[in-house]
């Protein structure tokens, strides 16, 4: 007598939730989704391609625009692939500033994310204060190098200027207020009944499944896999730094959520130590004034606090500019586990499940 | 039975609200202050917004003591810029050695502040101001030269067009 | 006094009912104003200080006017006030979209529906002890004649707000319906499921008050609770309070159990396709229905709609002397009590995350059902034993 239909529905890529311009083409049964498609390619700029036709000093402000909320930790990875190409060490004050920056920058990457995957939720005060810190990341972000989201923070061979004064204080400021703001935060949310119901047991990932699908960061580690480049691969100067990789074997939202929050704590923790073990010297290396590559191609992957970002370079002998240039982006690659996570879930939990990847739609484009 | 007490006792829910609640009474009592709130709003239009001593504003073009352009057309900028909002037209002037920009022209709408053009001056004639108010309604508006339409690039830094300084 | 004639109790009602909706229509954007406020607040904001985003034109010279006359304390709190104004005058002026392929009528009569059973509601809540003003001598055709706090003191008021207020989910389901629309829909749909469901949990916990007092009509409750009751009444009052508050969230579609209208899912829900005044009467209905059901709370848990809550009243008449101002039934404390409970509702809303849709109805069903049941059974058992 009753007709059983499946009705198909698009979530973007105009949608409160979806991060950006992510279309998720969706089939629902009733309230439950039987079939999950991430359609992409709404802002698709060619970055990649625009690189390719300028010199290697040009193409960092590209990598600015590709995950804006983490620019720094981009910046970084431009920097080191092009140090390994064309074999340049860079100075040690150098190092430890960049690693400086790209812990706060981490801090700032999670705080959005933790902001916005509450909100998504629900829960909107978490939101208002997880800007409110990062507020002032994005302060310091603007003293050291000028602007506060497209930072354009590195240069091929060390740093344009040195830290400006007064930026010490500003961080040892932040660090001291930070953990009473992490458990704020913690507070409203870690507890929470509505807030476990929402997230514990959704949106599942295994292990295998995250491995088979090349999965990185927060939400490979919540699944129980140590891997961290920092650790596995150290770059810049975490080789001197003590912290340690938080994991969770239960594979869910939740997890993810005390991944990010422990991350959180290890950030700190490495940005007490850079402040503390600063040490004196220049801050830039002795390059040429024009650069031309001397290898052939090289592929660079660094910790973004969304998973590793590879840059992928080929240089070309007697040429300004890169051959070829492929950007590794983590949020593409885990946008791929989106359908596994949310087929078989309420519609409500691929909001949790878009939310607990942490994408960009910037990266994921291009 | 604790799992079923947990359950019927929301002491989870009220921590939550002792926090929001905590931060209401503490806005509520201290709204009207207006040296040390404990919000965090900034009303910008009405208190001038700071920003720092590093911060990538508006291109402008320098002049030295004499009121003379420090511009001497290596085209260096004009070399870096990722965008190639710069363009420059080399010329020639009376009683000036050094080349002179003819034309200087910059195409805001297309800047992305990443100063790579500042760095690049062997000169020290242009730099960044800190003017960030640059929003206007006309697309002719962006396109700044020597002598330019709305604003040209010489004031080093401009008043803000929309913050309003309380007295 | 003079006992009305048909034509004049007509007229006395007519003009009740005048006051009444001039109560909702300032009850209502005060309370749109204070959600802006308290929220902010809640979050470490100022809430709403100015008229649109302008520093130009008339906006700009509200704006600039606003900021100096902020310096005052307490007018720098009511700065918000003319945002509000042009809220309200945007709603009116703007252009009123229906959807190609919707059903019009439908389209048409579901805001309305919404709006007339949150309203309607008010007929059986009496605001004012006894009489609320008697017209002057010089009054032409009613002079002499008194008027009543509220419209219709009926016996079975309880009756009529629940079987009224029942009728709102028809807006809602309805809306969702005629929009044609894919959102809406799915909005409507669990509009129906979850008001309906919460419906069961809300009257069994209003259940336990009556069977304490054994009365449904307002005025009786409120004297019997003041006087009648047993300190041992207070468990289920509490208890009966706590449970009616969270289906009272749920019934009037606030957060955590906003489900037809879930920003982040679906849009937003229901009235995804409505735009202008429409839209504003379903606005209008939410916040009309959160003071439905702060004002019945205040009626059946906090102690009856005019007197002290939580037994106090009982302890103050023992201890002031009789005639004591405190000790009569007064309007203020029904407003002070509706005021605390929508200030409860945009805290709460400012604190906590949203119920999945499962979730909501096992939490309906698994948790509050029984609760209520078990507090009913409470409630008999205090008023046969104690």
């Amino acid at each position: 007598m009753f007709k059983n239909e499946e009705m198909e529905i698009n979530l973007g890529p105009q949608h409160p939730s979806t991060h950006g311009v992510l279309r998720v083409k969706l089939r629902l049964d009733g309230e439950t989704i039987t079939h999950c498609k991430p359609v992409i390619g709404y802002l698709h700029r060619g970055v990649e391609k625009i690189c390719e036709n300028q010199t290697f000093f040009q193409g960092q402000v590209w990598t600015d625009r590709m995950d804006y909320c983490s620019a720094v930790a981009n910046n970084l990875g431009w920097a080191e692939a092009n140090e390994k190409l064309f074999g340049i060490t860079v100075p040690r004050r150098a190092q430890y500033i960049r690693t400086l920056l790209n812990e706060f920058n981490r801090l700032a990457s999670h705080l959005i994310w933790l902001a916005t995957h509450a909100l998504d939720i629900g829960a909107m005060t978490v939101f208002l204060y997880a800007f409110r810190e990062r507020e002032d990341i994005l302060d310091m972000n603007e003293a050291f190098c000028g602007s506060r989201l497209t930072t354009t923070a590195f240069r091929i061979g060390g740093l344009r200027e040195d830290l400006p004064p007064g930026f010490e204080k500003m961080a040892r400021k932040f660090l001291a207020k930070f953990p009473t703001c992490l458990e704020e935060y913690e507070n409203l949310l870690s507890e929470n009944r509505i807030w476990k119901k929402r997230t514990v047991g959704v949106a599942m990932l295994s292990a295998e499944d995250a491995i088979a699908l090349g999965v990185t960061g927060p939400v490979l580690r919540a699944a129980g896999v140590p891997y961290d480049i920092r650790k596995a691969f150290p770059y810049a100067a975490y080789a001197e730094m003590d912290f340690e990789v938080p994991t969770q074997t239960a594979a869910d939202t939740y997890a993810r959520y005390l991944v990010r929050m422990a991350e959180m704590r290890q950030s700190a923790r490495i940005i007490q130590q850079c402040l503390d073990g600063l040490p004196e010297g220049p801050v830039m290396a002795k390059i040429p004034k024009i650069l031309k590559p001397e290898v052939n191609e090289v592929y660079h992957a660094t910790e973004a606090p969304k998973g590793e970002i590879g840059y992928y370079l080929v240089g070309e002998k007697g040429s300004i500019n890169p051959y070829r240039f492929h950007v590794r982006a983590p949020g593409f690659i885990n946008l791929q586990s989106l359908p596994k996570m949310a087929e078989g879930g309420l519609i409500a939990d691929i909001v949790a499940a878009i939310g607990t990847l942490d994408i960009v739609l910037g990266e994921i484009d291009r | 039975m604790n799992k079923f007490l947990r359950t019927l006792i929301p002491s989870d829910i009220a921590k939550g609200m002792a926090i929001t609640g905590k931060h209401f009474c503490k806005v509520f009592f201290t709204a009207n202050r207006r040296k040390v709130p404990f919000h965090i709003v900034s009303e910008y239009p009405e208190v001038v917004a700071k920003v720092q001593p590093r911060y990538r504003g508006r291109l402008t073009l320098l002049k030295d003591e004499q009121g003379e352009i420090k511009c001497v057309c290596c085209l260096a900028c004009e070399k870096i810029c990722p965008t190639q909002v710069i363009t420059i037209e080399k010329g020639k002037k009376e009683g000036r050695k050094m080349p002179y920009p003819v034309r200087y022209d910059f195409e805001m709408e297309r800047c992305i502040f990443c100063e790579f053009c500042v760095e690049s001056c062997g000169f020290d004639s242009i730099i960044l101001n800190h003017q960030f108010e640059l929003a206007t309604y006309n697309r002719e508006d962006f396109s700044l030269g020597m002598e330019g339409l709305s604003q040209n690039m010489f004031e080093p830094s401009p008043v803000g067009k929309f913050s309003v300084a309380d007295d | 006094m003079p006992t009305p004639t048909l034509l004049q109790s007509i007229a006395i009602t007519l003009i009740q009912c005048v006051l009444v909706v001039l109560f909702v229509f300032v009850v209502v954007p005060l309370t749109v104003f204070a959600e802006r406020k308290v929220l902010g607040h809640l979050q470490q904001r100022l809430g709403s200080t100015r008229v649109a985003s302008g520093h130009i034109g008339v906006t700009g010279w509200m704006n600039r006017g606003m900021w100096k006359w902020g310096r005052i304390p307490v007018l720098s709190y009511w700065r918000g006030i003319p945002g509000l104004l042009a809220d309200v005058l945007k709603l009116i002026l703007k252009e009123d979209i229906i959807p190609a392929k919707a059903d019009k009528f439908v389209f048409f009569i579901a805001p309305a529906l919404s709006m007339v059973s949150a309203v309607v509601v008010f007929a059986a809540i009496s605001f004012v002890p006894g009489t609320f003003f008697v017209f002057p001598s010089w009054f032409p055709g009613l002079a002499g004649l008194p008027v009543s706090g509220g419209i219709a003191d009926i016996n079975v008021g309880l009756l009529w707000i629940l079987g009224v207020a029942s009728v709102g989910v028809y807006g809602i389901v309805l809306a969702g319906w005629a929009s044609n629309s894919k959102y809406p829909l799915l909005g409507g749909l669990r509009s129906a499921a979850q008001m309906v469901s919460y419906e069961v949990p809300l009257a069994i916990s209003l259940l336990a008050p009556v069977v304490l007092t054994g009365s449904l009509n307002f005025g009786e409750m409120a004297q019997r609770m003041a006087t009648g009751t047993s300190a041992w009444g207070l468990v289920p009052q509490v208890f009966g309070f706590l449970i009616y508050l969270t289906c009272g969230f749920a019934e009037t579609n606030r957060l955590p159990f906003d489900m037809p209208e879930a920003e982040n899912e679906l849009v937003a829900g229901f009235h995804t396709e409505y735009s202008g005044m429409k839209f504003g009467f379903f606005y209008l209905a939410e916040y009309i229905n959160m003071t439905v059901v702060s004002a019945l709370a205040a009626g059946f848990f906090l102690g009856g709609s005019w007197l002290l809550p939580f037994g106090l009243q009982g302890l103050a008449n023992q201890l002031l002397p009789a005639g004591a101002w405190i000790a009569g039934p007064h309007a203020i404390f029904f407003v002070a009590k509706i005021i605390f409970l929508l200030f409860t509702y945009i805290w709460v809303r400012g604190t906590i995350p949203r119920y999945r849709y499962d979730q909501v109805m096992s939490v309906a069903w698994k948790y509050l059902i029984p609760l209520a049941l078990v507090n009913l059974l409470l409630a008999a058992f205090v008023r046969c034993a104690v």
